[in-house]
């Protein structure tokens, strides 16, 4: 084996003018000076901060007190239920549809069709995304031409589920069919069926050309990929391709949507969201009334995973509301969240690098097909994540070019997912390298180490699909190399035992991963915090706790700025009428985006605190600080509590004032977490077959506030990651009729199923997050099937490049080498 | 129909269609803990006990229960004064979003019941048919494995004559003492 050292940087490379690159580097990274005064803080100096603070909803979800949108019936006595005519071709036109039997059924309060005057005929994108939506406006309401064997139709609004179910069975449509396109490469021929007139959509994204089906093309490259693979020797340019089926998200409690008119006659919804704030916006679009006349709840949530970044049928309950009047719950069936709701993006990728004689790599290129299948909504952003959340792990390649296809077919449509592409981009460039570093000698993790990233490159690879280079970013916080290391040791990797019997094969693969911390330059968090008189406080944010947890984080950054208990806080977060507005819990914004609002808001209440405690104390306020509930002179040793402070500034004689502050935060920053996936797995040559034995993920996400949250988020997306790399995937006959409709078909991890997981948090501090955070949310949704696909090349010495990965398939290889 | 069961240890009687799974009566009559994850007993989100037995209460019908006992995740303890198998997943982070959560406890109950001291694998094969999205399973099956030993200490200080163990216990050990230190 070859010996590795790490490359130099690139600004250290002896070619180009360093100083003249150096001075238009400061220039280009305006985030420099949005560092804030360093809060970094040692173990001793935390009061709140990296602790297991009970999560702040757990009692509740233990005594099943936890209320979620359909626990909320009990509030509507008049209480409807809607039920959603879906099509059952996968490409065609609705001719008609026959609602007079169910409308003349006891207990059906409403039928709505496409053309009934309630049902908004606006194009909008159902994508819970900042406004103008970088996804397409191609969507209707209910659907005259219908684009797959789900699309709605039509909806029912009934008594019971019983009597919603009946009446959908008695409604009779006529089709017209056309052919319908299932595969993603024919989709593009000039001769395949068009899914989309170009007159169909508005908002059309970059590239899009519906006469191929391209919903979507983009491209962008640095440096010359071409020249550099030319000038490497053929057997040093190595190309590979790799494929990913659909993943359902599975979400715990489908979506579910209450929709009913206020007393006020204002649109209102009880809902199970992810993004209050943009379904509010595109509520008001839809049915063309102002904002102010929608609101916007979120309850407990029973995850969203991204399947709730989408505003996928509050307009379906609220038009049925207005046809039935009365209040509508509709509440998606587990059936319906497995064909008609929102997925995964199936894609087909190729990866191709050159790599020096030292290790070092000089080129990659990475294309991928990504299938959106009917809709838009995430297409293009998702598949731009393809190659801008792996590729700047190798931040000093010089030649890089990332290209990607976005095609519609007559499949259900792809959306946001955890992740968000990246397990997708990951899969293809980290079993690459590591097929790479095996094919030319070289130990994968070695070579890994020489060429990835560091503290204080300057990543370019995640701005490649942009002009300028205003998102480019600076490395400021990386424990990569760390997390390898301590990754390498927990699963054994340099003593691994292999099995007496000769048949059966050991191996271990690591992937390296990485994420964002929010979306750069398109976040907006704000939280406000106001003082009660006994020192306690009520924190308004407009972060959405999914179930992550992020309501109790927000709790232990406030305190740690107010000196209080994180129990003395009231977190009310996201009602688009009670609290101060947020983007939504998406691209692991939560807390670094949202988390950093609510620290400002908590520095601004603090600031009146410590005028107040001046006051009282008769101290100058740079003697003072906060902690232990109380304002305090560092050089007196007095203080007064918060609590005394609390009645003086409410009740007192001379002036009052109500202590509040506020927060928001918004940026171009976006720090990658970071993390290094372990795999170890025993082969049978004879049969393909493997087991798991192990699995270790080591994670650097800054300071992790709580860390048996983040223990939680690291330990759930590896049980994602873990389905997708073995046992996911939903299959259509020819026709796109779905063949995977519940949990008895469809191959979701049990507790029976999952290796022992062993999980390690690599502290670094990000100096733009709240107290040195970034994110972990979607980072540990990104490794295992490259690092499975390595183990299983390391153990038997053959790759296996689709998922999910089969017995089937390894014993393919087996013979394809053998023979 | 009428139906009367013992639901948490009260007599109940309910009104419920022909139709109706247990399911649907509980939650039309506020027992909204046991959730509605597929309605087709392939998640195990709605699981509760009857006649000591877990069950998934979405496909079992309602008329079938007459005369049972039923326990729902309402039966067990209150916030302020938690079971010990809610106390236990409370103290290791056993829970996310939740959905999921009152099956789980209902489930890991009726195992304790029978087997007081299972093994890792035990648990994992007991709650084979509850799915959970979010955790990974790991915090969950520590969180039972921590409530049978819990459970079974709460058994030896009554046993031995009221020896408190509360000082191999955590701090938030279900007994007074445990709670107050």
């Amino acid at each position: 084996m070859s010996n590795l050292e790490e490359t130099p940087g690139r600004n250290d490379r002896p070619d180009g003018d360093r100083a003249e690159e150096e001075a238009t580097e400061a220039d280009a990274f305006p985030g420099e000076s949005e560092v804030a005064a360093d809060d970094r803080k040692s173990r001793d100096e935390r009061e709140h901060l990296t602790e297991d603070v009970e999560k702040d909803d757990a009692r509740k979800i233990v005594t099943g007190e936890a209320r979620y949108t359909a626990d909320y019936r009990d509030r509507f006595p008049e209480l409807a239920e809607g039920k959603v005519i879906r099509s059952e071709i996968a490409h065609g036109y609705v001719r008609n549809i026959d609602t007079s039997e169910a409308e003349a059924m006891d207990g059906v309060h409403a039928v709505i069709t496409p053309w009934d005057d309630v049902v908004p005929d606006k194009a909008y994108s159902s994508s819970g995304q900042s406004y103008p939506e970088p996804s397409p406006w191609d969507l209707r309401v209910l659907r005259e031409h219908v684009r797959y064997v789900g699309d709605p139709i039509a909806a029912i609004a009934a008594t019971d589920t019983e009597t919603a179910d009946r009446a959908a069975r008695t409604i009779d449509v006529e089709y017209e069919e056309l052919e319908p396109v299932l595969d993603p490469e024919a989709a593009t021929d000039p001769d395949a069926p068009q899914l989309f007139d170009p007159d169909e959509v508005e908002n059309k994204q970059r590239g899009a050309d519906y006469e191929r089906n391209l919903e979507s093309h983009f491209e962008g490259e640095q440096g010359d990929v071409e020249r550099a693979f030319d000038r490497m020797d053929d057997d040093r340019v190595i190309e590979t391709e790799w494929e990913t089926p659909y993943q359902s998200h599975c979400v715990p409690e489908p979506h579910t949507t209450i929709a009913h008119m206020d007393e006020d006659d204002r649109y209102s919804f009880i809902t199970a969201t992810q993004v209050p704030f943009h379904t509010r916006r595109q509520i008001a679009h839809l049915f063309d009334v102002p904002i102010r006349d929608v609101r916007v709840t979120k309850p407990r949530i029973g995850a969203g995973f991204g399947a709730k970044q989408e505003m996928a049928i509050e307009p379906i309950a609220f038009a049925l509301h207005l046809a039935a009047d009365q209040p509508v719950k509709l509440e998606m069936t587990r059936r319906e969240e497995f064909y008609a709701l929102r997925f995964r993006h199936p894609m087909q990728m190729r990866m191709r690098t050159a790599v020096d004689e030292d290790g070092t790599l000089e080129a990659m290129e990475l294309y991928t097909l990504s299938n959106s299948g009917a809709y838009g909504t995430h297409g293009m952003t998702v598949a731009n994540n393809v190659g801008t959340k792996p590729l700047p792990l190798y931040p000093r390649v010089p030649n890089v070019r990332f290209e990607g296809d976005v095609v519609h077919t007559n499949l259900p449509m792809g959306a946001a997912m955890r992740g968000y592409g990246a397990p997708q981009g990951h899969f293809a460039v980290e079993s690459h390298m590591d097929e790479v570093a095996r094919r030319l000698d070289f130990d994968p993790i070695e070579f890994r180490k020489r060429n990835a990233v560091r503290e204080g490159d300057i990543d370019r690879n995640v701005t490649i699909l942009k002009d300028g280079d205003r998102f480019s970013r600076k490395i400021r916080s990386c424990g990569l190399r760390e997390c390898i290391e301590r990754g390498k040791e927990a699963i054994g990797y340099d003593d691994l035992e292999q099995p007496a019997e000769p048949h059966r094969n050991r191996g271990v693969g690591m992937a390296m991963i990485a994420q964002g911390s929010g979306v750069a330059g398109r976040e907006l968090g704000a939280a406000q915090i106001k003082m009660n008189e006994d020192g306690s406080f009520h924190l308004q944010v407009g972060g959405v706790d999914t179930g992550t947890g992020s309501d109790t984080m927000f709790s232990q950054v406030a305190a740690e700025v107010l000196g209080c208990e994180p129990t003395d806080i009231v977190v009310i977060s996201s009602d688009t009428d009670l609290t101060p507005f947020d983007y939504g819990a998406y691209a692991s914004s939560t807390t670094y985006i949202s988390g950093q609002a609510v620290k400002e808001a908590a520095e601004d209440a603090r600031e009146r605190l410590v005028h107040w405690g001046s006051k009282m104390l008769d101290e100058p306020v740079e003697n003072l600080k906060t902690g232990d509930e109380q304002v305090y002179s560092e050089v007196t040793g007095d203080g007064v509590s918060l609590e005394e402070i609390g009645y003086e500034a409410t009740y007192g004689n001379d002036d009052r004032e109500h202590i509040l502050g506020k927060g928001n935060h918004s940026t171009d920053e976006s720090p990658p977490p970071y993390g290094a996936q372990f795999v170890d797995v025993t082969v049978s040559e004879e049969t393909g077959e493997y087991e798991i034995n192990k699995m270790v993920f080591a994670a650097d996400c800054g300071v992790a506030i709580n860390p048996a949250l983040v223990e939680g988020q690291i330990e759930g997306g590896e049980h994602m990651s873990l389905e997708y790399a073995t046992s996911g995937g939903l299959e259509f006959d020819d026709e796109g009729n779905p063949e995977v409709l519940g949990f008895r078909q469809y191959g979701m991890p049990r507790t029976t199923d999952h290796p022992p997981m062993e999980t390690i948090i690599v502290e670094t501090h990000e100096p733009t997050g709240p107290f040195g955070a970034k994110s972990i949310a979607e980072l540990p949704t990104n490794g295992v099937p490259p690092a499975l696909s390595n183990a299983i090349r390391d153990a038997v010495g053959v790759r296996v490049d689709s998922l999910p990965i089969t017995a089937d398939d390894i014993k393919r290889a087996l013979d394809e080498r053998d023979d | 129909m009428q139906l009367e069961i013992e639901l948490n240890g009260q007599q109940r009687t309910f009104e419920a269609e022909k139709s109706d799974v247990l399911l649907d009566v509980l939650r039309r009559n506020g027992y909204t803990g046991s959730k509605r994850g597929c309605d087709t007993g392939a998640c195990g989100m709605c699981t509760v006990q009857i006649d000591g037995e877990p069950a998934m209460s979405c496909v079992t019908p309602a008329a079938k229960v007459a005369g049972s006992t039923v326990a729902t995740i309402e039966g067990l303890g209150t916030q302020s004064d938690l079971h010990p198998l809610q106390q236990a997943f409370v103290d290791n982070s056993a829970l996310q979003c939740g959905f999921c959560i009152p099956g789980m406890i209902m489930r890991s109950k009726a195992l304790l019941e029978s087997n007081p001291d299972p093994t890792e694998t035990e648990v994992r094969e007991a709650l084979a048919d509850n799915l959970c999205r979010c955790t990974g399973y790991k915090k969950i099956v520590e969180a039972v494995l921590d409530a049978a030993d819990r459970m079974n200490g709460e058994k030896t200080v009554a046993a031995d004559g009221g020896e408190s163990r509360c000082d191999e216990l955590p701090s938030s050990c279900p007994c007074e003492e445990g709670r107050s230190k």
